[in-house]
């Protein structure tokens, strides 16, 4: 069974188009890079699928639940079990690094235990395990990058988000940031929706690449596909 | 020296010489008796037990009024900032109403609401207005009018800062948790540094107000000062009751600098595209709407629609027009005249500080904030101390020594402002300006200046409504026949009628908020037509 389905999703702000008819069934485990130029309707696929905004028409399921449905939000964010990288990390400047992970955990009513247990592992994973008391501001632009996705990761989502994550970094750090992410998902299997205007980090990430233009899909291509080009 | 120094060192020597210099020179003059160093106004301040009675009164009637501001302020700006609320905007322009206006006629309003023939009677029948108003004269009627009057100050303050807190925070921790949990473990911890900003001005505010404890007969260190100098003319022991005041503002103004300097967040832009994070109440809708509008029946709605109806028929709003027409006149003349003085001045302290234009920038700041927190009796005895004398009575004798007042105490507010606005406006604007060759007066007039019109136009009808509600600075220095209205109704407090005053209190009102209405109607017109571009 597909894991995620967008089914006729259409979204507009202020009267300007930003998604249109669009439709695309991801399978569990898969990890799906989504291209295009700014303004193509990139980010509200993700926002639409976290739960931010609702569609104006057509449906959003997960795993077989409708969450969102012609205007309206059937599952608000919590409810969903998605989690996701933003373009600006979003990392709460006032928590630690370990406050940072242990805030959902909390709210999902994980035990004590439990929480510190999931934190060293997933920061271990990410080799940030001796961080657990700074706080976001005092970490490199890497570090909280490796602490916006172990937050994410922590409470083990259906499907992980990322939207441009790399692309304030140097190409350096973001080639090998790239080459973590893939160790991680090797590790952990989650179902990944990765959002990028760069060619070359779309077709490394994604097993298949959508290509989107002006709120719709214009085609979806295999990596193997892109990369025999 | 360049003209942008020169310049700048020209604002900060205005701010020295009005600003500083009164309260410097006033305090220095209270160490001294017949040109000799004495400590004598203190140690007769220090040696009665009323002193402490005061300082205990003041300082009570301070806290309880900002803690009451914080509790009910908070809610109700993350509600106006964050929700679907109904009616929030009227709601916000309702709220922040007692602010504008002298906090002293929201006194002569509840007063009016709680007389034998007043509102609250004909609702609660006379036993109970009569227990009710017996509660208002003293310190549970000081903190009913001081909370409803600074709440605003608290409720404005966290819708400012929530709005410029990152969405994308909130959006994370929604991924996860319930709206509320989110607003509880991130919103208001983000926001936490500013709203106890407000907390302490609130506070400061309520330390330095003499005219509602006046009027609600309490005693406090504020009614000292302002009747050992009007009543006894006692300058020395009206500087040295001023002092703890100057005192306490230094010390709670410096401990908050230092604690929380690094922690409030920098106002962040907000761009068009940003899609702020809204909570939906759902069920929660109508409860919340109910209970918010009994609030604002009973602190806003209730004491206004008495003074309405204490004012009487037309003829009495005429009558009492034709009565303090010429204090009204003066009061609004003066206030645009402040006004405008204080945006020019206010745009170059904030591009000072803004651009960090003197090494000094930090203390400008600072210094700015400490005199808008300083009770405005204690201003005008500075300004006494400082412009009374023959070489200066050319500016003494005249309205100009109110403007003075107004400069020395609000600078911070125009400034601030300003501030507010040169960060929307990258500073590559004016680099490409000077490359060009255009010299700093230039780029200022035809790059900066239009960039920051608007909040130029903001900082000056804050400034506006503040110069008209003054009633501290203008009480003490005003000319001979040159009173404002504020000080007008102040003094048909002691013996006028209270159809009169009500209806002097209802004009004072429309001067201040028709301004309000009017450019927000001009705003409201230029949006719908650049929507039809």
């Amino acid at each position: 069974m597909a894991l995620i389905v967008f089914d006729c999703v259409s979204k507009a702000y202020s009267g300007q188009t930003a998604l249109h008819d669009f439709s695309l069934t991801v399978e569990p485990g898969q990890r799906v890079a989504i291209l295009g130029p700014s303004g193509c309707g990139k980010t509200t696929v993700l926002r639409l699928l976290a739960g931010f905004i609702a569609p104006d028409a057509g449906t959003i399921s997960i795993d077989g639940q409708v969450v969102a449905k012609n205007g309206k939000i059937l599952q608000q964010p919590e409810q969903r079990h998605i989690g996701m990288v933003f373009q600006d990390l979003a990392l709460w400047p006032h928590l630690t690094v370990a406050g940072n992970l242990e805030f959902g955990l909390k709210a999902q009513g994980i035990s004590k235990s439990e929480r510190i247990q999931r934190i060293n592992g997933i920061l271990q994973l990410v080799e940030m395990d001796t961080y657990l008391r700074t706080r976001p501001a005092q970490l490199s632009g890497g570090q909280q990058q490796r602490v916006a996705l172990a937050r994410a990761l922590v409470l083990r989502p259906k499907a992980l988000l990322m939207d441009e994550p790399l692309s304030n970094l140097d190409e350096e750090l973001n080639q090998h940031l790239r080459g973590e992410l893939l160790r991680l998902h090797a590790q952990l299997g989650f179902t990944l929706l990765y959002v990028t205007h760069d060619r070359a980090e779309a077709v490394e990430i994604g097993t298949c690449v959508v290509r989107m233009r002006q709120g719709s899909i214009e085609r979806i291509v295999s990596t193997e596909e892109l990369k025999s080009r | 020296m360049n003209t942008r120094r020169v310049t700048l060192c020209a604002a900060l020597l205005v701010l020295l010489i009005l600003g500083v210099a009164p309260i410097a020179l006033m305090f220095a003059r209270s160490l001294s008796v017949n040109g000799a160093f004495s400590l004598e106004s203190y140690q007769h301040l220090l040696a009665t037990g009323r002193s402490w009675q005061l300082l205990s009164n003041s300082l009570g009637l301070a806290m309880i009024t900002a803690v009451i501001c914080t509790l009910v302020g908070l809610p109700l700006g993350l509600l106006f900032a964050k929700t679907d609320l109904p009616l929030r905007r009227v709601f916000v322009l309702l709220f922040t109403l007692p602010l504008v206006i002298p906090p002293y006629i929201m006194a002569v309003s509840w007063s009016d609401t709680l007389a034998p023939h007043g509102l609250a009677s004909s609702f609660f029948g006379p036993a109970t207005t009569q227990k009710l108003s017996g509660l208002l004269f003293g310190s549970p009627g000081c903190v009913l009018v001081l909370a409803s009057t600074f709440m605003p100050a608290v409720m404005l303050a966290t819708m400012t800062f929530t709005r410029t807190i990152n969405p994308r925070l909130e959006e994370a921790a929604r991924l996860s948790a319930r709206a509320l949990r989110v607003l509880g473990g991130i919103t208001i911890p983000l926001i936490w540094p500013g709203v106890l900003l407000a907390a302490t001005l609130v506070f400061l505010l309520a330390l330095g107000e003499f005219g509602v404890p006046t009027f609600l007969r309490y005693q406090v260190f504020a009614v000292e000062s302002f009747t050992q100098f009007t009543a006894s003319y006692n300058f020395g022991a009206a500087t040295a009751a001023a002092v703890p005041l100057a005192l306490l503002t230094f010390l709670l103004l410096g401990i908050e600098w230092f604690a929380l300097r690094e922690k409030i967040q920098p106002l962040r832009p907000a761009s068009e595209s940003d899609s702020n994070y809204h909570v939906s109440l759902r069920s929660y809708r109508v409860p919340l709407f109910a209970l918010v509008s009994i609030l604002c029946a009973i602190v806003v709605l209730t004491p206004v629609l008495s003074l309405l109806l204490q004012g009487g028929s037309t003829q009495s709003y005429l009558r009492a027009f034709r009565v303090v027409s010429d204090s009204l006149m003066r009061s609004i003349f003066l206030a645009a005249i402040g006004a405008t003085a204080l945006t020019a001045l206010g745009f170059f302290t904030g591009y000072l500080i803004h651009t960090r234009g003197l090494s000094i920038w930090r203390a400008v700041d600072a210094g700015t904030v400490l005199l808008f927190a300083l009770p405005g009796t204690v201003i005008g005895m500075g300004l006494i101390t400082l412009w009374n004398r023959p070489a200066t009575n050319f500016i003494y004798a005249t309205p100009l020594i109110i403007v003075f007042g107004y400069l020395a105490q609000y600078t911070a507010l125009t400034g601030r402002v300003t501030v507010a606005g040169l960060t929307l406006v990258p500073a590559s604007m004016e680099e490409a300006a000077a490359t060009v060759g255009a010299n700093w007066m230039r780029r200022l007039g035809l790059i900066v200046l239009p960039l920051v019109k608007h909040a130029l136009v903001a900082g000056w009808l804050i400034a506006y409504i503040f110069c008209l509600r003054d009633t501290g600075i203008a009480m003490l220095v005003y000319p001979p026949g040159y009173d404002t209205l504020p000080v007008r109704i102040f003094t048909l407090m002691a013996n006028g009628a209270p159809s009169l005053i009500a209806a002097a209190c209802m004009l004072m009102i429309a001067a201040t908020v028709l301004p309000l209405l009017g450019v927000a109607a001009l705003v409201r017109t230029q949006r719908r037509r650049r929507l039809w571009r």
